[in-house]
Formats: C-alpha cells, sequence, structure tokens
C-alpha cells in the first residue's frame, strides 16, 4: 500500500495533514520567508545590498564577532561545569537529600525568566552590589562586558550540559569501567582511556546545545553587555525597536541564523546520533565500580555544591530584593513592590496568564498529534513535515520574532499586536518539545500493542483512543508543561509582538530593569518563579498518576 | 465431500525491496491447508518467512499474490481487527496502562459484550491458565511466564477462529520454556483451537505440533509430521535443521526390486527404498542419524564396523563420540546409561548401523 492510497483511504488523517501543513506554512514557513524576501529584494528586485551593509559595518562585524566567542566560551564553560555536576550525580555516590538539593537549584535556572540570573549579577557585582561594593568596598566597578554575560549565561544555561551529560554517563556499564581497573589502570587511567572517550559524543552534544542556547539569548547581554559589547540578537533589536528600521534587523538576524542552522544541523544530525550503546547482558543490579578516590570525591562535591548555593544565593536575593526598600541601599523591609506590581503590573500579569492559558493546550495537542502522525501513520511528506515542524524551535527566538514582526505587520495578514499572534508564536516555538517526546515516547512503544489491539477486533479509532493515547499521555503533558513554563519565561522572541493591548510580565521586567526599578523588577521574577513552580509540581503529579506501575518514567523537562 | 479447511494460504507472496538485493521475497508461493482444531507449526531459521507468513494470516501484512482463505471466507483484503484471529506476541504486547483484567477484557468489550458477561468470562479464562486472583496487577509487575500466560488468556477468550502464535516461548528461560508449551499444547487440545505457531526451535516444534511446515528463504520445502521429517528428510536443510546428522558417501550398486544396494564405509548395505531415477553406478550421499549407531566395545563384534574413538564429550544422560569409521567421520549419541563401561579416545570400538538408520538423501 502505497502513502497515498493511505490518504485517500483514510479522510480523518488526509484532513489532519492538511489542517497541520496549512498552519505550518501559515506560522513557520511564511514569516521566514518574508524575512529572506526583506532581506534579499527591495523595490529594484534581488539585492545583497542589506548583507553588504553589515558585512562591511565595522560596528556589526563585531557583533558577529563577539555573539561566536560568547557561544563558544560558554559552550566550553558550561558543558565542563554540567560534566562537572553529571559525573559527581552519577560517580560520586552522594547523599538523596543532596542529589535532591542539586537537582532543584540545577533546575531553577531552566524555570526562571531568562534574565533573573542577570538581576541577581547585578545586584551581587553591580556599583552597588553586595559582593563588590558592599563586601569588598570596590567602587565605582563597572558590571556590564563579556565576562558578566559569560558568567550569567554559564549559569543560567549548565543544567542543559547536565541534563544531557547525566543519562550518558549513568548509561556507561560500570563493569567496563571496573574491567580496566582489574587490568592494572589506576582510576585517573579509567577516567582518561574510558569514561572520557565514551562520553565524547554526550560532551559534543552538549557543547552544541549551549553554543546554540547563548547565540539565541537575548535578554542576558540585553542587561549585562553594555555598549562595549554588542551581540547579534541585541543589535537587531535595537535596530528595530530603537531605529524602526526594519530591513536592518532582518539582515541582522539572517546573519545570526547561519551559524545557528549550522550549530542546529551538526547537533541533530551529526552528533545527536552518535551515542556509543554500552550493550551489555545482564548489567542491573551491579556493584558500582569505585572510580573516585576518596579526596577526589570531596573535591568534587565541593565544587558542587559551591555552585549549588551560589545559585540559591542568587535566587534568595532576588527573593531579598523583592522585600527590601533599595537593595543596596536601604534594607527596610516592605511589600511595596508586591503592591505595586499587583496593582499597576496587574495587566501584563493578566495578559500573560491568559496568553499562557490559550498557547498552552494547543501547543500540547499540536504537538502530541504532529509527534503522532509522523512516528505512526505514512503519508508523503511527513519526513519535510517534521523538518518544518522544528524549524521555529531551532532558530534563535530574536529571528522568530522579526520574521512574524515583518510578516504579520503589512496586508494580507496584519496580525501585529494580538494576543493570536504571541499564542501561534508560542505554539509553534514551543510545541515542537511535545513533537519530540511524542516520536520519542511511540518509538519506544512497539507497534505490536496497536497491532494486539486490531487482532482483538478493534478498529483504528478505537485503537488510538484505548491503547495509542492512553501511552502518550506522559507526551502531552511534557508538551503542556514546556509551552506553559516558556509562555511564562520566554521574551526573545514576543518581545517583538507586545503592544499596548497585549504585553507580557517578562517585558515588564526589561522595562523595570531599564528604568533602574529593581525591585518590581525582581518581585515579577519571584512571582514568575513560584507560578512555574507549582504548575511544574502540578504536572509531575499528574504525570504520576498517569503512569501505570512499572511503565517507564519520563521526565517532562525531558532534555 | 472433501475434509473441512479452517485456514488455507493459497500461494502466497509477499516482496520488498532491498536496497543491495533489489526485490526479495518475504514468503514466495506459500501453501498451506489446516485442519480444523490443528496445531500446525511453521519452523524455520530466521529470515525464512516463516512470521511474515503468520503475520499475512493474522492481517498485520498483505500478500502481493495469493489469498489467504479462513474457511469457506477469503479474508485477503478482510483487516486484522475483521478476521476474528487471537494472537500472541513475542514480546507479549499486553497494554502497560491497563491492569490483567482490563487486558483479557479488552477483546471482549471491543465486541460489546455486558459487564457480568465480561466478568465471567475473564474470570473463567484466568482461572484456565492458572492466573486466577491475578485480575487487578499490571503487566510490568509479572513475571515474563505470567505476562505469558496473560498474553495467552487475552487471544483466547475472545474465542478466536484461529490462534496465531509468533515465537512466544523465546523470552522465557530453557525450563518455562518447556513447561509453557505443554500448557500451550494442553489448552489448545481441551479447546479445540485451529492453531498456527511459529519458532525456530525444533525441539519446540515437534513438541507441539500435529504438523509441521519447515521454510527456507521465503518457501515452504517440507510438510509434515515430526517423525515424517526427522526419519524422512526432503532434503539436506531439514535433515540438518531438525536434529543433527551425517552425511556419507556412498554409491549405489545394484537394484534389488524396490530396493538398492549401496556400498559405504567399507561395507553394503541393503536399503528399503530409494528415490525414482537413482541407476547403479551412480554416487549418492546417506544420511546418519547419531543415535541410530550403536557401539559396542568389541572392534570384532560380529557385524560390527570397526571403528577408532577420536573424541568423547560427557552430557549427564547422554554421551557424544567422534568416531572415524572407513575414512569418514561419524558424530554418534549414545545413552549414558548404555554406556556403563567407559570408552576412552583412542580404544578401537564395534558399531552397528541398522539398515533403516540409512536414508539416500535426494538432490536439494
Amino acid at each position: 500500500m502505497t502513502a497515498g492510497s493511505r490518504l485517500r483511504d483514510d479522510p480523518a488523517l488526509a484532513v489532519s495533514v492538511a489542517v497541520l501543513w496549512l498552519l505550518l506554512g501559515l506560522f513557520v514557513v511564511y514569516p521566514l520567508a518574508m524575512l529572506f524576501a526583506r532581506v534579499f529584494w527591495d523595490q529594484s528586485g534581488f539585492t545583497l545590498a542589506g548583507i553588504a551593509t553589515v558585512l562591511t559595518d565595522r560596528h556589526q562585524i563585531r557583533a558577529f564577532y563577539n555573539s561566536l566567542l560568547l557561544a563558544l566560551l560558554v559552550g566550553v564553560i558550561g558543558t565542563l561545569l554540567g560534566f562537572l555536576f553529571a559525573f559527581t550525580a552519577t560517580r560520586c555516590r552522594l547523599p538523596r537529600l543532596l542529589v535532591s538539593a542539586i537537582d532543584v537549584a540545577v533546575l531553577l535556572p531552566l524555570v526562571s525568566p531568562p534574565f533573573t540570573t542577570a538581576i541577581g549579577w547585578i545586584f551581587s557585582f553591580g556599583p552597588r552590589g553586595l559582593i563588590t561594593n558592599g563586601l569588598l568596598g570596590i567602587k565605582g566597578v563597572s558590571v556590564y562586558g563579556l565576562w558578566s554575560t559569560l558568567g550569567a549565561e554559564a549559569l543560567t544555561y549548565f543544567p542543559i550540559a547536565y541534563l544531557a551529560l547525566r543519562p550518558i554517563l549513568a548509561a556507561i556499564d560500570s563493569n567496563i569501567e571496573g574491567m580496566a581497573q582489574s587490568l592494572g589502570a589506576t582510576r585517573w587511567r579509567v577516567f582518561r582511556t574510558v569514561t572520557l572517550p565514551l562520553s565524547v559524543p554526550g560532551l559534543a552534544n552538549a557543547f552544541l546545545l549551549l553554543f546554540a542556547a547563548s547565540l539565541a539569548d537575548f535578554a542576558t547581554p540585553l542587561i549585562l553587555a553594555g555598549n562595549q559589547f554588542p551581540v547579534l540578537p541585541t543589535q537587531a533589536y535595537l535596530q528595530i525597536t530603537g531605529l524602526f528600521d526594519f530591513r536592518g534587523g532582518a539582515v541582522l538576524s539572517f546573519t545570526l541564523l547561519v551559524p545557528a542552522l549550522i550549530v542546529f544541523v551538526l547537533q541533530r544530525y551529526w552528533v545527536g546520533q552518535r551515542h556509543y550503546v554500552t550493550v551489555t547482558g545482564k548489567g542491573a543490579g551491579q556493584v558500582p565500580f569505585d572510580s573516585v578516590a576518596p579526596g577526589m570525591r570531596w573535591l568534587l562535591v565541593a565544587a558542587c555544591v559551591a555552585v549549588t548555593v551560589f545559585i540559591a544565593y542568587l535566587y534568595a536575593l532576588l527573593l531579598y530584593a523583592s522585600l527590601v526598600v533599595a537593595l543596596g541601599a536601604n534594607h527596610a523591609f516592605t511589600l511595596q513592590h508586591y503592591k505595586v506590581i499587583f496593582t499597576e503590573g496587574l495587566k501584563p500579569i493578566r495578559d500573560t496568564l491568559f496568553i499562557a492559558a490559550f498557547a498552552t493546550p494547543l501547543g500540547g495537542i499540536y504537538g502530541v498529534l504532529l509527534g503522532y502522525l509522523v512516528a505512526r501513520k505514512l503519508f508523503p511528506g511527513r519526513r519535510t513535515m517534521e523538518l518544518v515542524s522544528m524549524i521555529n524551535y531551532a532558530l534563535p527566538g530574536t529571528i522568530v520574532g522579526i520574521a512574524y514582526l515583518i510578516a504579520f505587520n503589512d496586508p494580507p495578514l496584519v496580525l501585529t499586536g494580538t494576543a493570536l499572534l504571541i499564542v501561534a508564536c508560542y505554539v509553534f516555538r514551543y510545541g515542537p518539545t511535545g513533537i519530540r517526546t511524542t516520536i520519542a515516547l511511540l518509538q519506544q512503544i512497539d507497534k505490536s500493542l496497536e497491532e494486539a489491539s486490531q487482532g482483538l477486533g478493534a478498529g483504528t479509532g478505537t485503537t488510538f483512543r484505548r491503547v495509542t493515547l492512553p501511552l502518550i499521555m506522559p507526551a502531552f503533558f511534557a508538551g503542556l508543561g514546556v509551552v506553559f513554563i516558556r509562555s511564562m519565561t520566554a521574551i526573545s522572541a514576543t518581545i517583538f509582538l507586545v503592544s499596548i493591548g497585549w504585553t507580557l510580565i517578562t517585558v515588564k521586567i526589561l522595562e523595570n530593569i531599564t528604568e533602574l526599578a529593581l525591585g518590581p523588577a525582581a518581585a515579577f521574577s519571584v512571582l514568575v518563579v513560584v507560578i512555574v513552580f507549582v504548575v511544574i509540581a502540578a504536572i509531575g503529579r499528574v504525570l504520576r498518576l498517569l503512569r501505570a506501575p512499572g511503565a517507564p518514567v519520563t521526565s517532562f523537562l525531558g532534555a | 465431500m472433501s475434509t473441512p479447511i479452517a485456514v488455507r494460504v493459497d500461494r502466497v507472496s509477499k516482496r520488498f525491496l532491498h536496497r543491495v538485493k533489489g526485490t526479495v521475497y518475504a514468503a514466495r508461493d506459500v501453501a498451506l491447508d489446516v485442519q480444523p482444531g490443528e496445531f500446525l507449526t511453521l519452523l524455520g531459521p530466521s529470515g525464512c518467512g516463516k512470521t511474515t507468513t503468520l503475520r499475512m494470516i493474522a492481517g498485520f501484512e498483505h500478500p502481493d499474490e495469493g489469498r489467504i482463505i479462513f474457511g469457506d471466507q477469503d479474508v485477503t483484503r478482510v483487516p486484522a481487527n475483521r478476521r476474528g484471529i487471537g494472537f500472541v506476541f513475542q514480546n507479549y504486547a499486553l497494554f502497560p496502562h491497563l491492569t490483567v483484567f482490563e487486558n483479557v477484557a479488552y477483546g471482549l468489550r471491543v465486541r460489546g459484550q455486558s459487564g457480568p458477561e465480561i466478568a465471567r468470562a475473564v474470570g473463567d479464562v484466568l482461572a484456565l491458565v492458572g492466573l486466577a486472583g491475578y485480575d487487578h496487577q499490571f503487566p510490568a509487575q509479572m513475571s515474563g511466564g505470567e505476562q505469558q500466560r496473560v498474553a495467552l488468556a487475552r487471544a483466547i477468550v475472545i474465542r478466536p477462529r484461529v490462534l496465531l502464535f509468533d515465537e512466544p516461548l523465546s523470552n522465557l528461560d530453557a525450563k518455562l520454556r518447556v513447561q509453557m508449551r505443554s500448557e500451550i499444547r494442553d489448552l489448545q487440545r481441551r479447546l479445540a483451537i485451529t492453531t498456527i505457531y511459529v519458532t525456530h526451535d525444533q525441539e519446540e516444534a515437534m513438541a507441539v505440533s500435529d504438523r509441521i511446515a519447515v521454510m527456507n528463504q521465503g518457501s515452504i520445502v517440507q510438510l509434515g509430521s515430526a517423525e515424517d521429517l526427522y526419519h524422512r528428510p526432503a532434503s539436506l536443510f531439514v535433515a540438518q535443521f531438525i536434529g543433527r546428522v551425517n552425511l556419507i558417501a556412498g554409491r549405489l550398486t545394484s537394484k534389488a526390486g524396490d530396493g538398492v544396494v549401496v556400498a559405504a564405509l567399507g561395507t553394503s548395505f541393503a536399503l528399503a527404498d530409494a528415490p525414482a531415477g537413482v541407476v547403479p553406478g551412480t554416487d549418492v550421499r546417506l544420511l546418519l542419524r547419531p543415535e541410530a549407531v550403536s557401539v559396542t566395545r568389541d572392534p570384532a563384534a560380529s557385524g560390527a564396523l570397526r571403528a577408532s574413538v577420536t573424541g568423547r564429550t560427557f552430557l549427564g544422560e547422554k554421551v557424544e563420540y567422534l568416531l572415524e569409521c572407513a575414512g569418514e567421520a561419524l558424530q554418534v549419541v549414545q545413552s549414558s546409561a548404555d554406556a556403563a563401561d567407559v570408552i576412552a579416545v583412542g580404544d578401537s570400538v564395534g558399531l552397528r548401523i541398522g539398515e533403516r538408520a540409512l536414508v539416500i538423501l535426494r538432490d536439494d
């Protein structure tokens, strides 16, 4: 039976595929095409003039260079930190409590608005910073520039490396390490010749993920990079909001697109597929190899605890700053900042929650539906559909935001400033997590389950409803979780899409910071972190309830 | 009137396109008639097409040519869910999100049966497979053998027209495998369900089946009872696949009535039957099962062939010898009870080969 005839025989499938293509065309392909058009066409036709202006402007070339330098450094340092944590967590036999503490601290940066670390950084190392000024008494220090941006981004993004590396280190059969030791190798030698080589694909993967995250990061450099260290995403933003130069913004974001796509393709199709599967007959219940000397163990644990404590300190500082009049000047307790955000700041809170309330279920359904169709149904172009669905997810938010702005600002489709556009942006940018989770889950679920149902007399509909759907529910909730978290915390794309009618908490936080109203900014950030944690806890509970005993556990952050 | 047929596989073929080899037949011209209540096994090495054939009978795959017929109904175009089959998968394919009760009840619910009916039927069938009281367990909480029983219960509770097994025992350990295969056989006899069973394990096939179809490279190479296949293999492939075999070079010296005389192992044997068209003077290959030879300590015993022992392996219930006789290397198996007086490597011994033990191999 050919793929085409499947489509003719199954009208429900045909309709779903058609609707999904229509939406993907409208919200993924069309904006990107408009961005390209804006970069390469003007009144006189095809032109490279736009690209040429950037390539000849020393300031913009510096921004390009800075972006790559920053991404490289964040990639290296973040991967090292991630490996340190992953290695310690899997090899040092930590007490459970310590592991949970580390997990929470590591989770915090992942679920916070992207500039919370940056705010904490200013509170600590700024001109009136608790550490630079208060503790060390240094006056007139400049916090802005490469090192601060690097520090804040490394702390914000190293959890990605940790989540990517931990399962890989855990999957290395400790018997292999034990074997090397029994052949006479010292612990260091085992690490160097066995553990490390087996982690190389994981390390490369983590590096690329961090490189991409840093390249795309908009909020941290906007706050911490300052004038002396321009990077592409902030330059593109300033070009549009400061100079109303759409074309310049489009061109700058286009120069960002090239390295971003290279990294994405490398990560997914080269490194992502390479992992050493250590095939073992019966590996379970093995005695862990004693891979770390006692002294080294203390050193590793101390390093992890130090980083964890520093992250905890940054968040505690944020909470503290939200509860005092002015951090660094007047430490009298006050609820004034919360009063401000719940009166003047109520609109962005309401708007954000309203938009999240629509984007979340839509993104969840979109992820499960597209993932299911791609993983289980045969129809023409399903590989292409999967690839296209990943585009908005893979691109830096700045590009997506500018593309949406350009595409939906003029007829035929004027959607700029509407909640609909922001919702669409979230659905197609963060729904892909649900797609990946659904596909991954369906790959683990043997097709024979569906055949068993069919063999027992159930038709396609019944089989989907009674067997497939319950089994992919965890992916649905994972998708919901991610879309919700991002709806609460994202800024890089949607900062281009807010309007007087619809605004977001994250944008409001940014405004507060630029107005130096750090108290309300801190209060907003605390609010977002609390909301996100409550929702994560709720979804985690639902997932546990859904899980049949013994069924595979799925982490819904599922890196 | 001819004998009724429960399942007819009518010259069925299934092709696929291989990147290197081009068009490859997963099944080629497979033809089978299964009698009502019969237990028929498709036996063969991996890749021989047995699972493809079974999945076409189930309706999970569709033949490129040929028909599948259940009773007098052509089901070739009928989807799996309307064929009334019971299928037991190699990995059991139990629904992990449903309890044992709900797993077994699944097919009944799909058929719209009432609650009390379902409760009674599921209770009965769980008792039948020895799982009474396991209703509320989840599959993941059960052992492999128990999961296997649930899969079996789920397949038979719907009273299928045909029960299909795809290597159902290969995930169990050796002891449990032996126990489960006799349970499956007993249950099948008691319920008299027409059954088609796929395995690559010849011993399992012989233990459970009324008839066995040996498959190789997409085709059925021989179909018959276990005894037929073992004692009268149609080809070297079948002979080697089912049990172990010695291959001996011989020459047909004369014909005598229906029988022939063959020179081999330095002597001559009168064999009762020979393939048609073999004329005196032609070289033939003879099959000799290792256990069809008896070994005596006395090399000069009357009617015995002289051989020397080149290898010996003690395996508990039996002893395996490697012997050399008239330039041929022979594997011989003796019950260890018979071999009480020990024969050692280097000894000279006598061999007795019954004339019915030798079979002339037809050309493949």
